[in-house]
């Protein structure tokens, strides 16, 4: 079957004489378009007064001395570094962290199982299995996320419909096993309960563009 | 055992002298062991061998005698070399902190001077074009963050390019001008990137800490933009994936005025500085013919002099919009290149200028619901939203048949996907042209000849990152 | 002339005058020299540094969160973790902040919870700081029925 797509593919591209796509993208080399800039111009003509600059200042280093007073300036500048643990960075209301499922107000857990997650994961880490509850509703019963195994891309978050998986704005969670990240439901139920007002008040901030 | 040392020891005659060995090496007949995993050379593929000496030109051919040269190495002979047993190999990495990654290279030395320099890759291999076969184009975007992982919104954008060629479609104009914009400072964070600590290696120390507190705030405005501070999958098929967010173009502004102040700044501690000058001019020459035929692009071409970038030969986006110089080396040596590359970061901040007084606006994707993902409004109210939601998250799009070389000009180089699709919502193929890979091939023919510390700025000069090479 | 002077003043007066306010406000709660004195060594062991901001609010583990717009952004907001028991005071954690204040000292906000408050939901539950390392670390387990059925052997 493989081996037939392959023919096909290759016998229409031939056909096509492999018409490359992108016929769109001209090449342009007309001088008007083209400016250019050297960036190693040619030396002057050595003259009297060249020859003495030069040496002046191969002499006094004056190019060091720059150089030293630029270092000495910047030391008496304010420091950029952040006292990590009490100080911390800016963080956007997109920021993409740690994964939390949440709820809606009422205390009903949001997903539904459509899976959406599942299938658009670039890294497969997560694993989901659903069943009919009690009441007849379809929830999960498995929802796993390998967190080892997570890129961060942020897809999940985009594809879930109802807003239940989301990536969060906590980054300290890092652990001292592997096992510790291989989190299942209960674990991002427990996320999503206590990081839901940061959640949905990052949600809020960032409607105007979702 | 006692055939084999004589093996060797007709094989040492075989190099030393040169003399054509006229007896069998090996007689196959009695061979008890097949040794299928030991390479076994024939007496012609030694012979040819026999003679090889090294050019070395460590200093240009062209022009005139410069001072320098006169004092430069001897052309080191390779055969005499071998004959006095006077080589000695040398692991340079993959955990030596100048070899930019997991670059293992073997260097043969003569002394402090470089006879041969075998880069070996594959450290950082994680098959990521296999892996791209198998996934959605949604899916693949973001594998492109993680090739070149310092310049990783150009990634984006050239697989993106690639995937609107096949389909026949261009982005709306504002997420074109978001992309150049992001383009630009993703430029700037790996020019920075580059010559600092390029300078690092070299010896100077300073500037890698000033510069880094300019890439902490780029990285921040990639945050803000998309959530991530580096891997950002931002840049989308058919547009981006969320507009700018209020106020970012202001402080892009704000740090945009200051920051060719910083480049002043870098360029007081080495453009002029004489041991920066001595570490760098005259260093690693390519030359331009040498330049094109061992496949440079990006600032190692344009260093040897070729005017050459696909910005301004091929533009994409809104590059044809925008007016910048392209900086052009003249000697092709490692002072060259980094002067390139500072006015590189120069001419970015132009751009960046432009698009923030120029940036349209509109759509920021392109308006097709069967391309990209309805907004979260359009899918609470319309069921053919939600459809259109579920079959772009699960099934993709599918992609008309066709192949597609689409490159950009990214920092390091021509950066390039050969994309061929067989009509399914996976590629059928997905071929990566990173320009480092051409770049660390010309190791083996420039580093000969160059002292030890001299590879290190080599090394540096070439803008190597392990993510794209490996792949 | 006066720029000069204003510098000069931003410079050496300000910092002064403000690490004296903190020897005067932030440790004299418990009164007398002795504890004001041991309050701001304290402060230069865990911080490395004496800086006075404006008490903005504690979260409900305790910390305590300050600000000072003196600083460049960055700075300007810091947390000093709760100080209560000996062990509390050795042994802080950058992810025992809560929530809502997590936010504002992330600059994703510049409203504190003090002044906005955030929405309170029935299910929402205590923060609790990482606990890897401890014998409270999150362990995973399946959340679903076994599928296979091990086979007894009968009696």
């Amino acid at each position: 079957m493989a081996l037939c797509n392959v023919y096909k593919l290759s016998s229409y591209l031939t056909r096509k004489s492999i018409d490359l796509v992108g016929s769109t993208r001209a090449i342009v080399t007309s001088s008007s378009c083209l400016s250019y800039k050297l960036v190693n111009p040619k030396q002057d003509v050595p003259s009297l007064r060249n020859i003495v600059d030069t040496n002046a200042n191969a002499v006094f280093g004056t190019e060091l001395l720059r150089g030293l007073g630029m270092v000495v300036a910047k030391t008496f500048s304010e420091p950029a570094t952040i006292n990590y643990p009490f100080e911390k960075g800016p963080l956007s209301p997109r920021f993409r962290g740690e994964h939390a499922l949440r709820r809606y107000p009422s205390g009903e857990e949001r997903c539904i199982a459509c899976k959406l997650c599942e299938a658009i994961c670039p890294a497969q880490a997560i694993t989901i299995e659903a069943e009919e509850r009690e009441d007849g509703s379809r929830r999960t019963t498995r929802y796993d996320i390998d967190m080892t195994k997570c890129i961060f891309c942020g897809l999940c978050q985009e594809a879930c419909p109802v807003d239940a998986i989301v990536e969060g704005p906590n980054f300290e969670y890092s652990t001292e096993t592997h096992e510790e990240l291989l989190y299942n439901k209960e674990k991002l139920l427990e996320n999503g309960d206590r990081w839901e007002t940061e959640i949905a008040a990052n949600i809020e901030a960032d409607y105007l563009y979702r | 055992m006692a055939r084999l040392i004589r093996n060797a020891c007709s094989l040492a005659s075989a190099i030393t002298n040169g003399y054509p060995i006229t007896t069998k090496l090996v007689p196959a007949a009695t061979i008890s062991v097949r040794n299928g995993s030991k390479w076994q050379p024939n007496a012609e593929y030694i012979n040819q061998f026999a003679k090889i000496e090294l050019e070395s030109p460590s200093h240009p051919v062209h022009g005139e005698v410069s001072p320098e040269a006169m004092w430069a190495p001897e052309p080191v002979k390779y055969v005499d070399m071998i004959n006095n047993l006077d080589t000695m190999t040398v692991n340079f990495g993959p955990q030596h902190p100048a070899a930019h990654g997991v670059l293992r290279l073997i260097l043969e030395m003569a002394g402090e001077v470089v006879i041969r320099a075998d880069p070996h890759i594959g450290l950082l291999h994680r098959a990521t074009e296999k892996l791209i076969e198998y996934k959605t184009y949604t899916q693949a975007l973001p594998y492109f963050d993680r090739l070149d992982y310092v310049s990783m919104m150009i990634n984006e954008q050239c697989f993106s390019l690639a995937v609107e060629n096949l389909l026949g479609i261009t982005a709306p104009p504002r997420a074109q001008w978001i992309r150049v914009f992001f383009a630009e400072q993703t430029r700037i964070l790996n020019h920075i990137m580059g010559i600092t600590t390029h300078a690092l290696d070299v010896g100077a120390m300073t500037p890698f800490f000033w510069l880094m507190e300019e890439r902490e705030k780029m990285m921040e405005f990639y945050e803000r933009v998309s959530g991530a501070r580096m891997h950002a999958a931002y840049v989308r098929p058919g547009g981006v994936s969320q507009d700018l967010p209020l106020g970012l173009m202001d402080d892009v502004y704000d740090w945009a005025i200051r920051f060719s102040a910083r480049i002043d700044e870098l360029e007081e501690m080495l453009t002029t500085n004489r041991i920066w000058r001595q570490r760098t001019v005259d260093i690693g020459i390519i030359s331009a013919k040498q330049a094109l035929s061992w496949g440079c692009s990006g600032v190692v071409l344009r260093g040897s002099g070729i005017k050459w970038d696909l910005r301004k030969t091929q533009p994409y986006d809104a590059y044809d919009q925008v007016e910048f110089d392209v900086p052009i080396g003249s000697r092709g040596d490692t002072y060259d290149r980094y002067l390139c590359r500072v006015e590189e970061m120069r001419q970015s901040l132009r751009i960046i200028h432009q698009c923030l007084n120029k940036m349209p606006p509109g759509e920021i994707k392109i308006d097709d619901n069967k391309l990209t993902p309805p907004s979260r409004s359009q899918m609470k109210d319309s069921m053919e939203a939600v459809i259109h939601h579920f079959k772009l998250f699960t099934e993709g799009y599918q992609v008309p048949p066709g192949a597609t070389y689409t490159a950009v000009e990214a920092p390091k180089g021509e950066f390039g996907v050969y994309l061929v699709s067989d009509g399914t919502s996976k590629p059928y193929r997905c071929k990566i042209k990173a320009p480092g890979f051409a770049h660390l091939a010309t190791l083996e023919h420039v580093a000969p000849g160059l002292m030890l510390p001299d590879v290190v700025a080599l090394i540096g000069t070439l803008d190597i990152v392990f993510g794209e090479v490996d792949r | 002339m006066t720029g000069v002077v204003k510098f000069l003043h931003r410079q050496f007066v300000v910092p002064f005058s403000e690490m004296m306010k903190t020897f005067q406000h932030n440790y004299a709660q418990d009164g007398g020299y002795f504890p004001r004195i041991r309050g701001v060594l304290t402060q230069i062991a865990r911080f490395q540094e004496i800086k006075y901001g404006d008490h903005v609010g504690t979260d409900e583990l305790g910390n305590k969160f300050y600000e000072n717009n003196r600083f460049f952004v960055g700075r300007n907001r810091w947390v000093d973790y709760n100080q209560e028991t000996w062990a509390d005071k050795w042994d802080y954690n950058a992810s025992q902040i809560t929530p809502e204040w997590h936010r504002w000292l992330h600059y994703m906000t510049d409203d504190p919870p003090t002044k906005v408050p955030p929405k309170q939901r029935p299910f929402l539950i205590k923060h609790k700081r990482n606990m890897t390392g401890t014998n409270d670390c999150y362990v995973p387990y399946s959340t679903t029925r076994p599928k296979i059925e091990s086979w007894k052997p009968p009696n």
